[in-house]
């Protein structure tokens, strides 16, 4: 009896401590929205510095990845697709790796060829910023500059509801 | 601390536009109570209403000249671009304002980087360190590196520090003559006093040896 007691509460305590543990990640991924997204510089792949306030009054897509996180190559290729499409409407995509191995990172961009620009994330604040603590994380920023949509990890099917938060974005 | 006081800087600032706004919301139409009652007779549909709302003779059919005229709708506009000049101004006491509170002048330094033709530097970034600690690490996108030639001039950072000798080491990093990684540190050491310390990062061109130059200037 006092087993059966026991053992209920601890199945109790471990339901609770998920639902918490959900209700953290779902606050700390979508604590962003409607807020100002936060600046950041970062360097890409071919040297140049990137600010992310420059592209203020684009519609700006932000994908944190790691090669180590969800499916990156079948992502990147998607996004890859959205950016050729809707580049000319006024997007703006923006891959940032979050890879600690930075070389290895690099040799995974440019096996992947994407046409939109890729920053490397080298110990900036960055991760705190955006309460990365899922990977992969898309962030939908519009033309004020405020975050407006955060996707946390990625399956097949994903990037049909990408296009619809970035057309919504696009005819604001 | 900061904190507090940019909570109380917010307070003070919402309350301030609330006032600004419940203000000028009087002044453009005063509520009923507070304007003194006119006897139904003595208003005549040819005399120009003292108020904004529109005034009804006496059989109930509104007055050719009682719609809104050109001129009302100048007035108000002018009355929204002042409210609107009277925002920005108060923005601007309030920005002068948390600096003092966050920055007093007896603990404030400043750190300010110029650039000067850079025909043999191209700026990426700097690294600023007071006192063996890193204080600010700066990414210059060619837009902001193009601003500094232009002579903008950048305030890479703001921060307090206790009276006496300091001192600050900054590391530029870019592309040197003939596109070469180029890294190099320039430091300086001063006194601060009981007054505001300006510092100047200024990198300029040393034609004669073809190479950039890295000085730091201490604003008196």
């Amino acid at each position: 009896m006092i087993d059966w007691f026991l053992r209920l509460c601890g199945t109790r305590c471990v339901l609770v401590l998920i639902l918490l543990g959900c209700g953290v990640q779902v606050y700390a991924a979508s604590a962003l929205v409607g807020t100002e997204a936060p600046d950041f510089a970062l360097k890409g792949r071919d040297g140049k510095n990137l600010r992310l306030s420059e592209f203020r009054g684009q519609v700006v897509l932000v994908n944190f990845w790691a090669r180590w996180a969800g499916d990156a190559r079948l992502e990147i290729k998607d996004l890859d697709r959205i950016n050729a499409t809707y580049q000319r409407a006024g997007l703006v995509v923006l891959g940032v790796s979050v890879d600690e191995d930075l070389r290895r990172a690099r040799e995974f961009v440019d096996s992947m060829h994407a046409s939109y620009p890729m920053l490397f994330d080298g110990g900036s604040n960055i991760g705190r910023d955006y309460h990365l603590e899922k990977m992969p994380v898309t962030v939908l920023i519009d033309r004020l500059g405020v975050v407006r949509y955060v996707n946390v990890g990625f399956k097949r099917g994903d990037e049909s509801a990408y296009l619809d938060q970035i057309r919504e974005l696009l005819r604001e | 601390m900061n904190s507090k006081s940019r909570s109380l800087l917010k307070i003070v600032c919402v309350g301030l536009l609330a006032g600004l706004w419940a203000g000028t919301t009087v002044l453009a139409a005063p509520p009923a109570a507070a304007v003194p009652a006119v006897p139904a007779a003595s208003v005549a549909p040819s005399v120009p209403a003292a108020t904004d709302a529109a005034v009804l003779p006496a059989n109930g059919t509104v007055a050719p000249d009682a719609a809104p005229k050109a001129s009302d709708f100048k007035t108000l506009d002018q009355e929204v671009q002042g409210v609107k000049k009277d925002v920005i101004d108060l923005n601007k006491d309030l920005f002068v304002l948390e600096e003092e509170l966050l920055f007093p002048a007896n603990t404030q330094v400043a750190v300010f980087l110029s650039m000067d033709v850079g025909t043999f530097f191209g700026l990426d970034s700097v690294t600023v360190k007071i006192d063996n600690k890193e204080v600010t690490n700066y990414l210059y996108t060619a837009r902001e590196a193009s601003a500094l030639l232009k002579g903008g001039v950048h305030r890479l950072y703001l921060g307090n520090l206790k009276v006496g000798k300091h001192e600050l080491v900054a590391f530029f990093t870019g592309k040197g003559p003939v596109e070469r990684d180029y890294r190099r540190g320039a430091t300086i050491s001063f006194d601060k006093g009981v007054g505001a310390k300006y510092l100047e990062l200024k990198i300029s061109d040393r034609v004669p040896k073809h190479q950039p130059e890295f000085m730091v200037k201490d604003w008196e």
